[in-house]
């Protein structure tokens, strides 16, 4: 306990006291009073850089604002976050992101990836003079022919958070910020392809962009209706998704029997620090979704004919045709000629029902899935 | 091993170790997402140790890379046991307290030195005690392997010797070490909890224990049989020598997945009854008799259990295509029409219920549960316990966990004049398996759109061969065609395959030969041949 209170500072802000481990910054000494602190270019799993200003708070004794996510809190400090030089400050620094930032036809920034955060900064916290705008020389890398990842300079606000998350998270470093002055842009080394690069298609990039600057390619102009939490179908990490499902219209050319229309249209991790993933994917995880509304899909039962092709058949001659099968070969060889293999693809429901039909409908337990082997 | 066949530990608690010790397993690949938590602890200064044939991702940012000869694994972890047992770096009271015959793997690793063990894996004898001591005195030390370590036929004494290390320096029950397996897929350790399996039920329960076979014939109304059944290596010779005649495959594709691939085109040829439950179809589907199209995960209910234990939801998002149904409806259908009362399930919760109400360490699992708390890691035993984040926290579940003596024998196949190069295989980062949805996306085909032989350059030169020059791959089982990769990442006299390309299917060359426990087939050893498309064709 003694070890507990020595590691510990007590500090204020505004005007409300709290006690957090010695080292902690002040924007997670905020967050620990339910305080809300801007920021656009701080995520909890790579180092804080300070260098989107948006974090600014008063500190006394501090000449200056000091960013809320690299200053950390000490004994007695006394912190605000309320007053109006700070609400100045949010302001006017929001006025020149917005004068350096693609906007639609109601003034407001654009963004077309999971987040929005300038446009909702500026709502909540408003702007402060019309500026002219930059048109800042930025470029992007338009030969780029990768399948998945997207850069739009004009919605990039260069906070470099992007660049910090392939460092740090990913550990890969494909992107870099690139240039100097207003022309600084994300890009690559010689400006390659991203294909050429180390990156791993991961698609951290796009998690992490407060302003969708990083966008996934397939999924641009597709809406989101719906969010469904599930679990990802690939490798056995368990990570958590989150479907973004909507209304799309049938794709042309497909048979009349498809009746799919809601798609999944996008792929996102949950919140970092809520599920087993903490805010990650992979390439498989978050892009490898084609696969669901892919043309090829089975979509009814077939059976084989004595011309030894695959015809289709209704589910009740499918299911008859197969029982008849499974029946046949025990009448004539016994249980234990049959074998059932389930799948460590299915639920854990579908296995449970496959091994109960092997033994309990056939009484074998010549049951096993696939990743045994 | 100790009580659970499961990661002891669990994935957030790795960022937190003191030393990773990552053999058989190329995390960056094959779990991309464990492997930011690995490089997570790195970055934090945690050591990192790596065994493995090929220089993979992770080896350039370790401590050390224990570049073994493959299948040699045996030698190299008792070489690490002898160091740890001669210089007194094990944990006594740990031994005394929870195991038993610790005697027998001193005995069996008397002689094991490190030079012993250089000369047979090729890693310098130094290097071997270096690990040893360090992985022995580092308290936060945890062992994660996968595939290398078990697809070998002497794949159990692989994994016993890894919990021999883990027992005599005590490292388990300890929050960010321990024992832990990293699971392949998406649920196989739900497809085991469940009893997927010829010779438990559900819950890890005996097929062969009188008392829960009694059990389960109450629960389900019909006898039940004693007998162990066959393991999926076991049912794939069967049936290519006749034995098994009728086969009901669900969300496998074999003839792609299992070793030696013609001896199983054979059976298929044979078997009287074959019926295939699947999404797409399939190499396996061309012998069905019936072919059943089923949902795909965004399309139905379910739970998904993850290499910590956690149970955690699958939900419908979208309809499935066309008249595809979902898995577990399928199976209540096909059970009802083979005149099995199976009852009427509203939903895959419903199903849960059923298999919580059988097995006690997920009997507090809910899907309602999952649905509020988010995901729980068995054991959960009733609907008020918070689930198990580190097993073994009061010694070993088993109570006493015994030693497993082993001794190395080399791999079943090893190279020869007419087959001089080793062979082994693995998954890519881009894709996955059977290929089935990863070969059906822009990113994995832009990135790797064919098979490819991965090889040292001065076994390339040797040969003549150019990168990427297409070339002819030959083993006793049969023969494939793939791209020369010229790849600083292998062994001198060794070659590395994907196994994702049904056209160029490296089952054919693969070993069927399996564990004598486990079954489980040596897929990453066998001899091969590389020889040049012309100069095989002149041959002919």
């Amino acid at each position: 306990m003694n070890q507990l209170i020595e590691t510990t500072v007590v500090l204020e802000i505004d005007g409300e006291s709290v006690e957090v481990p010695q080292g902690e910054t002040v924007l997670k000494a905020a967050r620990a009073l339910d305080i809300e602190i801007p920021v656009l270019c701080h995520d909890d799993r790579v180092e804080p850089a300070g260098c989107c200003r948006m974090c600014l708070v008063e500190v006394e004794g501090q000449r200056r604002l000091q960013p809320a996510c690299t200053f950390k809190a000490s004994p007695g400090m006394k912190v605000r976050t309320d007053t109006e030089r700070v609400a100045r400050h949010r302001r006017g620094l929001l006025s020149l992101y917005k004068a350096d930032h693609r906007l639609d036809e109601a003034g407001k920034p654009v963004s077309r990836g999971v987040h929005d955060m300038l446009a909702d900064h500026i709502a909540t916290y408003g702007t402060g003079p019309e500026l002219e705008p930059v048109n800042a020389p930025r470029v992007s890398r338009e030969h780029d022919t990768n399948p998945y990842i997207q850069f739009d300079p004009d919605a990039c606000v260069v906070c470099g958070l992007c660049v910090r998350y392939c460092d740090e998270v990913e550990a890969v470093s494909a992107i870099t910020l690139l240039g100097r002055g207003s022309a600084t842009t994300i890009g690559t080394a010689d400006q390659r392809n991203l294909l050429d690069t180390s990156c791993e298609l991961c698609g951290g990039c796009i998690a992490v962009c407060p302003t969708g600057a990083m966008t996934e390619k397939p999924s641009l102009a597709l809406p989101t209706e719906q969010i469904v939490r599930s679990t990802c179908n690939f490798c056995g990490v368990g990570c958590q998704l989150d479907l973004h499902v909507a209304e799309v219209p049938v794709t042309i050319g497909a048979p009349a029997s498809a009746k799919q229309t809601k798609r999944v249209t996008r792929v996102t991790s949950p919140e970092p620090g809520t599920t087993v993933n903490d805010g990650n994917l992979c390439i498989k995880g978050r892009f490898s979704y084609e696969f669901i509304n892919h043309d090829e899909r089975l979509k009814e039962p077939l059976i084989r004919g004595a011309d030894g092709q695959l015809h289709p058949a209704t589910w009740e001659q499918a299911i008859a045709r197969v029982a008849e099968g499974l029946h046949g070969v025990k009448q004539r060889h016994g249980a234990d000629a049959l074998g059932f293999v389930s799948s460590s693809r299915c639920t854990g429901e579908e296995n449970y029902l496959m091994q109960k039909l092997s033994r309990a409908a056939f009484g074998t337990n010549n049951c096993h899935q696939c990743a045994a082997t | 091993m100790f009580g659970a066949g499961a990661m002891t530990n669990s994935i957030p608690e790795i960022r937190d170790a003191d030393l990773l010790f990552v053999i058989g397993s190329n995390t960056t690949e094959a779990h991309p997402i464990i492997a930011m938590e690995m490089k997570r602890a790195v970055g934090r200064g945690a050591k990192l140790i790596v065994a493995d044939p090929r220089k993979i991702w992770l080896s350039e940012i370790a401590d050390h890379h224990m570049q073994l000869q493959p299948g040699t694994d045996v030698a190299l972890l008792n070489a690490m046991i002898h160091v740890i047992i001669s210089e007194n770096l094990y944990d006594a009271e740990f031994i005394a307290k929870h195991t038993e015959d610790f005697d027998s793997v001193r005995e069996a690793t008397l002689t094991t030195t490190p030079e012993w063990a250089e000369q047979i894996t090729h890693v310098p004898a130094d290097m071997i005690r270096e690990t040893a001591r360090a992985y022995a005195t580092t308290r936060k030390a945890g062992i994660y392997y996968t595939l290398g370590i078990t697809e070998h036929t002497h794949g159990t004494d692989n994994v016993y010797c890894l919990a021999n290390l883990v027992l005599m320096t005590g490292h388990l029950g300890i929050r960010s070490a321990g024992m832990n397996p990293l699971r392949g897929q998406n649920n196989v350790q739900g497809a085991n909890d469940a009893g997927a399996s010829p010779i438990f039920y559900p819950g890890y329960q005996r097929v062969d224990d009188p008392a829960a076979q009694a059990k389960f014939e109450q629960a389900w109304g019909v006898p039940l049989s004693p007998d162990d059944g066959m393991n999926l290596n076991v049912m794939m010779k069967a049936m290519a020598k006749g034995m098994v005649k009728g086969m009901y495959v669900m969300g496998e594709d074999i003839l792609l997945s299992e070793p030696n691939a013609s001896n199983i085109e054979q059976g298929l040829n044979n078997i009287e009854f074959l019926v295939v439950q699947d999404i797409f179809l399939n190499e396996t589907t061309r012998f069905a008799d019936v072919v059943l199209p089923a949902a795909c995960f965004a399309e139905k209910d379910g739970v998904f259990t993850n290499s910590d234990r956690r149970v955690q939801r699958v939900r419908k998002a979208v309809d499935a295509p066309g008249q595809a149904r979902a898995d577990w409806e399928i199976l209540c259908d096909v059970a009802r029409a083979c005149g099995y009362p199976m009852p009427h399930y509203a939903n895959a919760g419903e199903v849960y219920a059923e298999m919580a109400g059988l097995v006690d360490q997920f009997g507090g699992i809910s899907h309602e549960r999952i649905d509020r708390d988010g995901g729980l890691q068995w054991p959960c035993p009733d609907p008020e316990h918070p689930g198990t984040v580190t097993l073994h926290a009061d010694g070993p579940i088993k109570g006493k966990a015994p030693f497993q003596a082993t001794f190395y024998r080399p791999s079943e196949e090893l190279p020869d004049n007419e087959y001089p190069l080793l062979l082994s295989t693995g998954r890519t980062l881009y894709h996955y398996n059977a290929a089935t949805q990863t070969r059906r996306s822009s990113g994995a085909v832009a990135r790797q759109p064919e098979n490819f032989i991965e090889m040292h350059r001065k076994d390339a030169k040797k040969r003549g061969f150019v990168d990427g020059q297409m070339v002819k791959v030959s083993s006793r089982r049969g023969e494939i065609l793939a791209r020369v990769n010229v790849s600083p990442r292998m062994r001198l006299g060794c070659v590395w395959m994907p196994l994702h390309f049904g056209e160029s299917n490296i089952n054919y060359l693969t070993n069927d030969a399996g564990d004598p426990i486990t079954g489980t087939a040596e897929y990453k050893v066998c001899a091969v041949r590389v020889e040049a498309l012309e100069e095989a064709s002149a041959a002919e």
